[in-house]
């Protein structure tokens, strides 16, 4: 399935652009989705992604067809093919 | 109606062109008058706040930042002047809000939110603006706030990027629900234009308005992300997290008006 993957705040320029067309395989989770980019784009995109143990980072809110979601429901959530898929690390300028 | 001030002619006379805005008139004006909001760090977002909510004509403000004045502030933080650099920043914000509009009472604390201040300034307010650029303030704020049950509109933003929510505690997520925990390796140094932060700072005024006179739809249970690189705007719904830190397990049958 493909994916639209945009990238927002420090993430779109540590991966040096805002989104990609991703394929991943038919039933693959956000969790999923989220170690494929690390370890497509290494390490200074991976910590904004996942923790120490591989897991979502719980700083980053992903948006989902316009509705976001948090760390817990990372690992239950399939993703469908064309889903538009957004990633939120924190900013926090003032 | 007793209950909100009332408006001398000058005030009437200042207001003129907002009174005008449909669903908004002289009750929503005295209730501006009547609140008190605490702006957490007044620099390029909190300063704009601070300014918008001067000329609407906000009642009492609580400008808490800490340090002096310096040349690299003056890029984004509109409230500086270069004749203020070395000096306290919320003695320049303070003269130049009452330049503004001397109707304003403006109580400046040259101090960052720490565990110290913050149960007391956010006792003594009726809406919390959260605009400081560390993750801890922000979050400690959002504690505070849902713990009193204050409104709160947390402001970010990063290079060509802004977001935006409300906080109705009990009723909304609160920024805990967003971001449980700080991002790893954040640097309190970060890209800006003042037309990126003084855009944050512009429309969370407006929530700030929208919420104290009960006009329109505020960002509650919704974050708004805009780029002005390519100028998208867009706004997501959240949720809140039931094992939230902060306001898990708090309800409120509140409606927040002010």
């Amino acid at each position: 399935m493909e994916l639209r993957v945009e990238y927002t705040g420090q993430l779109r320029w540590a991966i040096g652009r805002s989104e990609d067309r991703i394929e991943l395989p038919e039933g693959a989770t956000v969790s999923e989705l989220l170690r494929h980019l690390a370890e497509r784009c290494g390490e200074q995109v991976r910590f904004h992604l996942l923790n120490h143990s591989g897991h979502m980072q719980r700083s980053l809110l992903v948006a989902i067809n316009g509705t976001g979601i948090g760390a817990g429901q990372a690992a239950s959530i399939v993703l469908q093919h064309n889903d538009h898929v957004v990633l939120l690390p924190p900013i926090g300028g003032g | 109606m007793n209950e909100f001030p009332e408006l001398n002619a000058d005030e009437v006379d200042r207001y003129e062109w907002q009174l005008t805005v449909r669903d908004f008139g002289l009750e929503s004006q005295r209730r501006l008058k009547r609140a008190t909001v605490l702006i957490s760090r007044i620099g390029g977002v909190g300063g704009t706040v601070a300014l918008q909510l001067t000329a609407a004509g906000i009642g009492r403000l609580i400008l808490a930042h800490a340090g002096n004045v310096r040349l690299n502030d003056l890029n984004r933080q509109t409230l500086m002047t270069t004749q203020g650099i070395d000096h306290p920043r919320i003695e320049s914000a303070r003269r130049q809000l009452l330049a503004l509009n001397p109707h304003v009472e403006i109580e400046t604390v040259n101090e960052n939110i720490t565990d110290g201040n913050a149960a007391n300034l956010v006792g003594r307010c009726d809406l919390v603006v959260s605009a400081a650029p560390l993750f801890a303030e922000r979050l400690l704020m959002n504690r505070e706030a849902v713990r009193q049950g204050k409104p709160l509109v947390d402001c970010s933003m990063y290079e060509l990027e802004g977001r935006l929510t409300t906080v109705l505690p009990g009723q909304t997520p609160c920024l805990e629900c967003l971001y449980p925990e700080p991002p790893p390796h954040w640097k309190r140094e970060f890209p800006v234009f003042s037309a990126v932060s003084s855009s944050v700072g512009s429309l969370a005024a407006m929530e700030v308005i929208k919420v104290v006179a009960a006009l329109g739809e505020p960002l509650a249970g919704r974050l708004l992300q805009f780029d002005l690189r390519e100028m998208s705007f867009r706004t997501l719904p959240i949720s809140r997290r039931p094992d939230c830190g902060s306001c898990g397990g708090v309800n409120s049958s509140s409606n927040h008006e002010l």
